[in-house]
């Protein structure tokens, strides 16, 4: 089953009198444990359609799906439930909560799904491990660099076990080195976990790790190339529909 | 759990404007605990006022005194067998101090140049000096019962007729039976019984003395102090059965029942507590509503990212009610403390309020902290911070997750 099915999406923004169309009657697929890379230039609706998948905004027309689940028929709160349980964020400012620690950012998510104090610790700190944190997990993000704010962030996207990560610009803000370095952590990760990876960027460099590239152009996708033969997606057991 | 530390790491966060908060929900708790036990300190005052200078805690009467005893006293007076009946009665109460009777009636005084209209009350001295422990002494001394024909004038009275403690008078008064008749009182001493009107008109004399004039052994009323005025309800109702069990056919009204000028002054200073209340509600009310809209606009990014990562809007407004909910408990517990010590120092500073209208006495600000004041107003400062909070939280509820990220 797709993780991921847009059927006719459109996405239009009042300006004015005017309604600017972002994305125009867009249909995609996203299969488990795909790498996809999302590219296209400022305006092209990359965002637009992240937050569509996301479930954080609602398409004017058409029909987005998410693990078979058709999001126009939930309600705000099972959007929320629906997010906690498949789907993870990176934001490209990282956005982790400055009062708390590293290990607290990740472990934030799992409160929201009501997971037991210590298994959220023990669960948060394998997550750190996982991303290379294990030594900074009670600094704050104003202790760490740009690179380590975004293995956090990474860590706290993966600890609840989504059906799929997407990120925007996850390394805009990033030197060129720790963007590479982001870049094949998250690789790995992909190759590691299974999960479905939807990234916008603009950096060239990390095209040569998708296996999927989307191009966007003024609402449309006008390029959706294969670029890398998928064999994780064998290995994993399909996942059944979930009710909500 | 962490999400609780979350909210209390974000009290933290920006201290200026929690201590702002702070500052506000204490501002409202002190004023409220300082007004409320300022008045209550009043209450108290005029209550124990009326009740050790002139009411007692309850008064006992002929059956119909209180309906037809101003057109013919002499109708309603109790004889000396109901009198001692009723005070062997009421003094085996253990909740009684004393018990003691009065003559009251009305006559002309006069110096021999001058007249004046009285108020007379008949009194046991040993007995009054006790109940009527409020009544101040301003000039000359206090009455004792070998003082046969002694009288104590009220002070307004003393001084309209330009009298010196010694002098001679004439009282007249309308007997019991009916007859006119006269007596000369001796001036002991001016009393105050912090009530100007009365002060400007009122006698009184041994109990004997104003027997003789009104030709009667009988007495109007018979007035109960009790040990504490808590147990004014429970007496009147021991009592009133008592009398049934007896057959005695009398009348009971307590130090409330006859108080109208106290209640009318406790109406008016609740009136005004409510306004203030309701001031410093708003006072206070915009002052976090403010602070927490600020906090809210400052962590837009963090309430999109917390919607983002499967926060309900419940769970976003959860938050910012927690964190008043913190800042309101802290603000309260600390309104509390300070307003204890400043209604200490208060208290210890004896600072004196100006003579209130239709008193004859000036007053020290008392400001009493009794634990009921204390909570109650702990709690309005801390439900204060949390209803405040629910329109912010609200807004940060109602966001939209992608414009809310917008701002990181």
């Amino acid at each position: 089953m797709a993780v991921v099915k847009l059927q006719g999406v459109s996405r239009s923004f009042p300006l004015g009198n005017k309604q600017i169309s972002a994305l125009n009657k867009l249909d995609l697929t996203l299969e488990k444990g795909e790498f996809v890379v999302l590219r296209g230039a400022s305006g092209s609706g990359k965002s637009t359609l992240l937050n569509l998948i996301g479930a954080i905004d609602d398409p004017s027309e058409g029909e987005v799906f998410i693990h078979g689940n058709p999001l126009s028929s939930l309600s705000d709160k099972q959007k929320s439930q629906l997010r906690s349980q498949y789907i993870g964020f990176i934001f490209q400012a990282f956005n982790l909560i400055p009062v708390l620690t590293a290990l607290e950012n990740v472990q934030y998510p799992l409160s929201l799904q009501k997971v037991a104090n210590g298994e959220a610790k023990k669960r948060a700190a394998e997550a750190l491990a996982q991303v290379g944190l294990a030594d900074f997990i009670d600094r704050r993000p104003n202790q760490l660099s740009g690179g380590q704010m975004q293995r956090v962030a990474i860590a706290r996207a993966l600890v609840t076990k989504p059906e799929i990560i997407l990120a925007d610009e996850p390394t805009a803000n990033l030197d060129s080195e720790t963007s590479k370095q982001i870049m094949d952590l998250l690789g790995s990760l992909n190759r590691e976990t299974g999960v479905t990876f939807l990234f916008a960027t603009h950096h060239d460099f990390v095209l040569s790790r998708a296996s999927r590239i989307l191009e966007l152009k003024d609402g449309h996708i006008v390029n959706d190339e294969q670029v890398k033969n998928l064999n994780l997606v064998d290995q994993i057991p399909p996942g059944e529909k979930v009710e909500y | 759990m962490l999400r609780l530390k979350l909210a209390l790491l974000n009290v933290l966060r920006n201290g200026r404007r929690s201590f702002i908060t702070l500052l506000a929900i204490q501002f409202g708790v002190i004023s409220l605990i300082l007004m409320g036990g300022f008045f209550a300190s009043m209450y108290e005052g005029m209550r124990e006022g009326v009740i050790r200078s002139q009411l007692g805690h309850i008064q006992i009467y002929q059956e119909g005194f209180n309906q037809f005893g101003s057109q013919q006293p002499e109708e309603y007076l109790m004889n000396a067998e109901v009198l001692q009946k009723i005070t062997k009665l009421v003094e085996d109460l253990e909740q009684v101090e004393l018990v003691t009777p009065r003559l009251n009636f009305t006559g002309l005084l006069t110096d021999g140049s001058k007249s004046l209209a009285v108020v007379v009350e008949g009194i046991n001295p040993e007995k009054e000096a006790l109940l009527s422990s409020a009544v101040k002494l301003t000039a000359g001394e206090d009455l004792f019962e070998e003082d046969t024909d002694g009288a104590l004038i009220g002070d307004g009275l003393f001084k309209s007729l330009n009298l010196s403690v010694g002098a001679s008078l004439t009282l007249m008064a309308t007997t019991a039976d009916g007859s006119f008749d006269a007596r000369d009182v001796t001036v002991t001493g001016a009393i105050s019984t912090g009530t100007r009107e009365i002060d400007n008109r009122f006698l009184r004399m041994n109990l004997q003395h104003a027997q003789g004039l009104m030709y009667t052994e009988g007495v109007t009323r018979l007035v109960v102090l009790l040990k504490d005025t808590k147990h004014t309800d429970e007496v009147m109702a021991l009592l009133s059965d008592a009398f049934k069990k007896q057959g005695l056919a009398l009348e009971l009204r307590s130090w409330s029942d006859l108080a109208d000028y106290y209640h009318e002054v406790v109406n008016l200073f609740d009136g005004i507590f409510s306004i203030v209340q309701i001031i410093v509600l708003a006072i206070v009310l915009l002052g976090i509503v403010n602070t927490m809209v600020m906090a809210v606009m400052e962590r837009t990014p963090e309430i999109g990212t917390i919607r983002a990562m499967g926060g309900t809007r419940s769970e976003v407004m959860a938050l910012f009610i927690s964190e008043a909910f913190i800042l309101g408990l802290i603000g309260s517990v600390l309104g509390v403390i300070f307003a204890i010590f400043l209604a200490q120092g208060i208290t210890a500073a004896e600072i004196m309020m100006p003579t209130p209208p239709g008193s004859s006495q000036t007053y020290p600000i008392r400001i009493f902290t009794e634990a009921d004041l204390l909570w109650k107003n702990g709690l309005f400062g801390l439900l204060i911070a949390v209803i405040s909070s629910i329109y912010p939280a609200v807004k940060a509820s109602r966001m939209l997750i992608t414009q809310a990220l917008r701002f990181a």
